[in-house]
Parts: C-alpha cells; structure tokens; sequence
C-alpha cells in the first residue's frame, strides 16, 4: 500500500512539519511506502484554465513542471494526504497550487450523481483521502467550511474513503498523534 | 467626493472569461453611479511587485471591492487564494488606513447548480471577517460559460430576438433576466454604501433546467473542442494508470 502527502505548509510554518513527521511515521510503522511532498519548494505553475488536459492531452496538464508528477503521484498512490494551515475555511494556496493542476484526473463529461452535476471518473480507481487541517485556535465557523470542502471534494474527486482532521496549534504530542490515529483508522488504516 | 472601487478579476483566461464579462458588467453600471473604478487582472498583478503595491493603494482607498473569481474543485483558484494571503498580510500589518470598506464578490463555475458556488462565498465572508473588510454578499452563478461567450447585455438582446414561446426563453432568458435583475440590485445597494440584502441575492438560488438536459448538451461540446486537436478519440484516456 502506497500513500502521498501533499503539505501545503508556507515556508515560515514551524507548527506543521511537526504533524506531517508524526503521519509518516504512522504510515511507515504500518509499511506503507510513500512520501511527503513539500510543495512550496517545487516549481509548480498556476492553472492556466485552459482545459487542455481534457481536449488536447487528455489527462495530462499542458505545463511541464512538477504539478505533472503531483497528479500522477495522487492518482497513483492508495491513501492521498492533504495538509494545509485551514485559510480562512479552505485550504491554503501552496496546496491549492498542486489540486488546480489535478483537474487532468478526472474527465470533462459531466455526470448527474446524487441529484447533482459532477464529473465523470477518468481512472477506475482513486484514493482514499484524508485532509488534516491545521488552526491556531478552535473556530467553528472555518471548521465547517473546511468539513463541508472536504466533502465536496470527495464527491468530486471519487474516493471510497476519506477523513477530515483539525488539529489546533496548541494540542500537544498525545493528542496530535490520537487524532491522527482515529483519521486513518476512519478509512481502515490501522495497526 | 467620489466613491472608489476596486475590481479584482482573477482568472487566467483573462477577457476571454466569464469572471471578467460578469465583473465588467457591474463595473459600467457602477460608473453609471459615478463611482471611480481602478480594476486590476491578479495574475498579471501578482507577478510584478510594483502592480501589487498599486492594487493595494487602491484597496486602501477604496470604499468596495469587488472580486471575481471562477470556481476551481469546489474552491477559489490558487491565484486567488494568494491575493487573499497578500490583502490579509497588509492588513495584518496596519498598513491600511481605517476606513470602511465593504467587500462583494462573484463566483461562477460551469456546473449548471449555482450552489457550487455557496462555500466559496462563505470563504470570502471569512477573509473580509479577518480583515475589518463589510462582507456585503456574493453572486453564486452557474452554467457561467455562456457569459464569457456573450456579456450579459448583449445575451439579453439575443433573447429579445426570439419568439415568446420559444423554449429557450425559460431556460436562457428568464434566468439571465434574473441574473441582470441581481446585479442591479447588488449595484444600486453596494453605491449607497449598503450590503445588498440576502433576499436579493437568493433569486439566484434555481435551477433553469432540468440536469440530464445540461449535462447532454455540455458532454457534445467535449468530442468537438478536441477534434481541432485530433484528440476526440483520447478523451477517456488514463495516462497515469498503474
């Protein structure tokens, strides 16, 4: 079983690679293989709205860079990680970066599912998502935003399984990993 | 003294887009109002750092401001989130004079439902919460593509051509008539200083058509946009497939 993280942490964030090293070792005690990618580091372009990886590469985004090999990296792995600093209920814009350039995974035609309009699958299979928020504080209103994006985006990316995670700066070790714990365990990772 | 407003538009597709069609349209009924307008393409903006110090001198001197933004997987495109950050950040900072501002924006997507829509607009409330900015609602539009084709002014003249019982005058018309109604509306509340009531803005919350309808007519489009592209046989392909 494989998994990806796509941390979209900003460059200043001390708080969030403290999480992402205790979800990797999580998924490493378990045997999962996979990695991190830090995404403010790579040279990933804007979307250019342009829909060319629906009519003219199909699947692929027209910009050579290394948004490609995050969508294919998505695609290709079992357990898909989000993890963002909650901004201002949705995700930040690093992470924002690499989804815009995923669009190539799913297929222009629209479909009518659950009495409303949404794509059709590009792939047969697509991965379990779990997204973990990060907040300073508690904050009702950002976290509802952030659960409802979440699933939204599971309908609209196709994954059986997903979880949602806020973790709060001030929360220590124990009950960062506690969370953590109970997000995989939500989509059958476990020990 | 004149009111000031500036206009955010943030897709990449620039002219070419619904977010400025539909953004440019409430920008002329604003300077029917007199209202001085300074309008800024955020992508080309956020590149240059002396275009970003203008738009925020503009934001600091204006009494709305006004964002369009097309909707990407569920949420605002990178870009926009980005302008959010740099506003945020100035603001953050004090560097912006103490004044009331009140911030309204525009999401379209090419989903028929314009309820897509809803949870970026409540994106938006937050970050004008975050930074003292009135959050005076959002237009929610779907099936938006249609306006980057056709301003909304020039599509309403279109209508007028057909006969009254055309079947497009309930599915076309009718809702762009609505649509036209809003913004006016939005416009007229927005120059006198006021939030445009949520009232207004729910006319905008039906459906024109029914889906399976939307959803053939927009699939026939795929196979002939990739044809110029020899690519109408490849539209299902799995190039990362395992």
């Amino acid at each position: 079983m494989s998994y990806v993280i796509l941390n979209g942490m900003y460059k200043d964030d001390s708080f969030i690679p403290e999480v992402n090293q205790i979800v990797s070792e999580e998924f490493q005690q378990m045997n999962y293989k996979g990695a991190t990618l830090i995404l403010h580091d790579k040279e990933i372009k804007p979307c250019l709205g342009c829909f060319k990886c629906w009519v003219q590469t199909p699947g692929i985004c027209i910009i050579d860079d290394y948004g490609r090999e995050v969508a294919k990296k998505m695609i290709q792995s079992d357990i898909l990680v989000y993890l963002t600093p909650i901004t201002y209920g949705g995700y930040s814009a690093e992470l924002k970066k690499a989804v815009d350039r995923s669009l190539g995974l799913i297929s222009p035609f629209f479909r009518v599912y659950e009495n409303e309009i949404h794509h059709e699958m590009r792939y047969d299979k697509y991965p379990h998502l779990v997204v973990i928020g990060t907040l300073d504080e508690p904050n009702t209103e950002q976290e509802e935003i952030f659960e409802t994006l979440v699933k939204r985006n599971v309908l609209n990316l196709f994954c059986e399984k997903y979880s949602t995670l806020v973790i709060y700066r001030g929360d220590d070790e124990d009950a960062i990993k506690m969370k953590i714990k109970s997000g995989l365990a939500e989509i059958g990772v476990k020990r | 003294m004149n009111k000031q407003l500036t206009f955010l538009m943030c897709s990449p597709r620039g002219d070419k887009s619904a977010s400025h069609s539909i953004g440019s349209y409430l920008v002329s009924l604003f300077e029917e109002k007199e209202i001085i307008v300074k309008t800024f393409g955020v992508y080309k903006t956020l590149k240059n750092q002396e275009k970003t110090e203008e738009m925020i001198k503009s934001i600091d001197d204006s009494d709305i401001v006004l964002i369009s933004s097309p909707l990407y997987i569920d949420q605002a495109p990178y870009m926009t989130i980005k302008l959010m950050d740099i506003i945020s950040e100035v603001f953050q900072q004090g560097k912006l004079s103490n004044k009331t501002r009140h911030l309204f924006a525009i999401s379209n997507a090419g989903f028929l439902e314009y309820y897509h829509n809803s949870l970026v607009l409540k994106i938006y409330e937050q970050f004008a919460k975050k930074n003292d900015l009135i959050w005076a609602g959002g237009l929610p539009i779907g099936a938006a593509g249609t306006y980057a084709t056709y301003p909304i002014p020039e599509f309403l003249k279109m209508m007028e051509q057909l006969p009254e019982d055309d079947y497009r005058q309930e599915i076309y018309n009718k809702p762009t008539k609505i649509l036209d109604s809003v913004i006016r509306s939005s416009v007229k509340h927005l120059s006198k200083g006021e939030i445009v009531p949520k009232d207004d803005l729910q006319k905008l919350e039906f459906i024109p058509m029914p889906l399976e309808s939307y959803v053939k007519g927009a699939n026939s489009t795929w196979p002939e946009a990739a044809k110029q592209f020899g690519a109408e046989d490849k539209l299902r392909d799995k190039p990362y497939e395992r």
